[in-house]
């Protein structure tokens, strides 16, 4: 899976027009970036990538692109 | 002998914490979202002298009343709570007495939450299966919303107090087969924790209100989630205690009539339920009235399964808890109460 079609799947999930986030973005700046975000960005990476994110990973983030680095080199550039 | 669940009642306090009440409070979330987000529209909360115990007096006695039995045929309660009475004496003491159980009766406490059922039920398996009781009161309680601070939506939404009152007994036919899994990993005590209070640190008096990076906040003396933690401790854990207990059963999940996993939060509960491949009527969903009920969650909703239709006279169900701890516990029983 590729890093954009894995930020589609997460606007999806979080209700997020389409394109809407970008990567370099930062997540403090995202209206609907709480903790239930994060709780679906866990469930989102469990699903379809089958990797386990913690909280404390997320929690060191400060940007999108931070975010996705978490899922490491199962997601491609 | 072997063990039988008869029946289960349950209690809840009077007073609802709806949706809308929480919107009106908190800003930017609307009872619908908050509904969309949980899966829960309300929750029932203990008046302000109303105690965990006083709901499990009026289970326990709802319970017996409809079986039709004497409060001094039991001769031993297990109580599960995290909101005891008293640091000492043994609040299962007081309820022997305020249910009029008989003196030769044995009565203790045990302090689980979320797990708290099923580890229940493996107590109760053991001291009858072992000839140490022939008619077993299981009651779980809890009044969580006392821990809470008002200021801390976050969990606010989540829970609700509520108790269950489960009778099982001895006879020739068994409900509580087994097997059952276990697990605990203390390294997540800290994620879901009321920190003060205990012996560990004093309940601090006029303790500071810190508020979080998500708009919550709390002080040292009211109960703390990392929400996000204890979702990836259930991701991770849920089904591998799953798989452990199908492979120590000898079974397959297709052999599984209904699963009952502790009601947590909704989103939880679909994400498992999918990466379990489980069909959604096999599945209990039971916490739209009643929120997390901590112990009580898994009873409650094998009541409401059962009302509804969903759980049937011999039916294979697999009933997963876990929650703080971190604790957990699985493990299968077969359905046959007496009377519904």
């Amino acid at each position: 899976m590729s890093r954009s079609e894995f930020l589609r799947a997460l606007e999806s999930e979080l209700g997020l027009p389409a394109q809407s986030l970008k990567q370099n973005q930062e997540l403090a700046a995202i209206e609907s970036w709480d903790s239930m975000a994060a709780v679906q960005f866990i469930a989102l990476a469990d699903e379809k990538i089958g990797i386990n994110i913690s909280g404390d990973q997320i929690a060191n983030a400060k940007t999108i692109d931070e975010l996705l680095s978490l899922c490491g080199d199962r997601l491609n550039a | 002998m072997k063990a039988f669940l008869t029946a289960i009642r349950t209690a809840l306090p009077q007073a609802i914490l709806d949706n809308n009440q929480l919107a009106a409070e908190y800003e930017g979330w609307s009872a619908e979202k908050i509904y969309s987000k949980t899966g829960i529209r309300t929750r029932h909360i203990a008046a302000p002298d109303e105690c965990a115990s006083d709901l499990a007096v009026r289970a326990a006695q709802s319970l017996m009343a409809h079986v039709d039995m004497d409060p001094s045929n039991v001769d031993y309660l297990l109580y599960c709570t995290q909101t005891p009475d008293y640091i000492l004496p043994t609040t299962a003491c007081v309820l022997q007495h305020r249910l009029g159980l008989p003196l030769c009766c044995g009565a203790l406490d045990f302090n689980l939450g979320c797990s708290g059922y099923v580890y229940g039920l493996g107590l109760a398996k053991a001291l009858i299966e072992t000839g140490q009781a022939r008619t077993l009161l299981l009651i779980t309680a809890d009044t969580y919303s006392k821990l809470i601070n008002p200021a801390d939506k976050s969990v606010r939404t989540l829970f609700g107090d509520g108790a269950a009152a489960t009778l099982i007994v001895a006879a020739e036919e068994e409900s509580l087969t087994g097997p059952f899994v276990y697990g605990t990993d203390g390294a997540g005590a800290k994620n879901l924790i009321v920190p003060s209070g205990g012996m560990r640190q004093a309940a601090v008096p006029e303790a500071q209100l810190v508020p979080d990076d998500s708009g919550n906040a709390r002080t040292v003396n009211d109960l703390y989630m990392n929400g996000a933690e204890v979702f990836n401790f259930t991701l991770r854990m849920v089904p591998e205690a799953v798989r452990q207990l199908l492979a120590k059963a000898g079974i397959e999940s297709q052999a599984i009539d209904l699963f009952v996993f502790h009601q947590a939060n909704r989103f939880m509960l679909d994400h498992l339920r999918r990466k379990l491949q489980i069909p959604a009527d096999k599945f209990v969903i039971a916490m739209e009235q009643v929120g997390n009920t901590v112990s009580s969650s898994i009873p409650i909703a094998l009541q409401q399964a059962q009302e509804q239709g969903q759980l049937k006279p011999g039916a294979l169900v697999m009933l997963v808890g876990f929650g703080v701890g971190y604790s957990w516990g699985a493990t299968l029983i077969r359905w046959a109460p007496t009377s519904s």
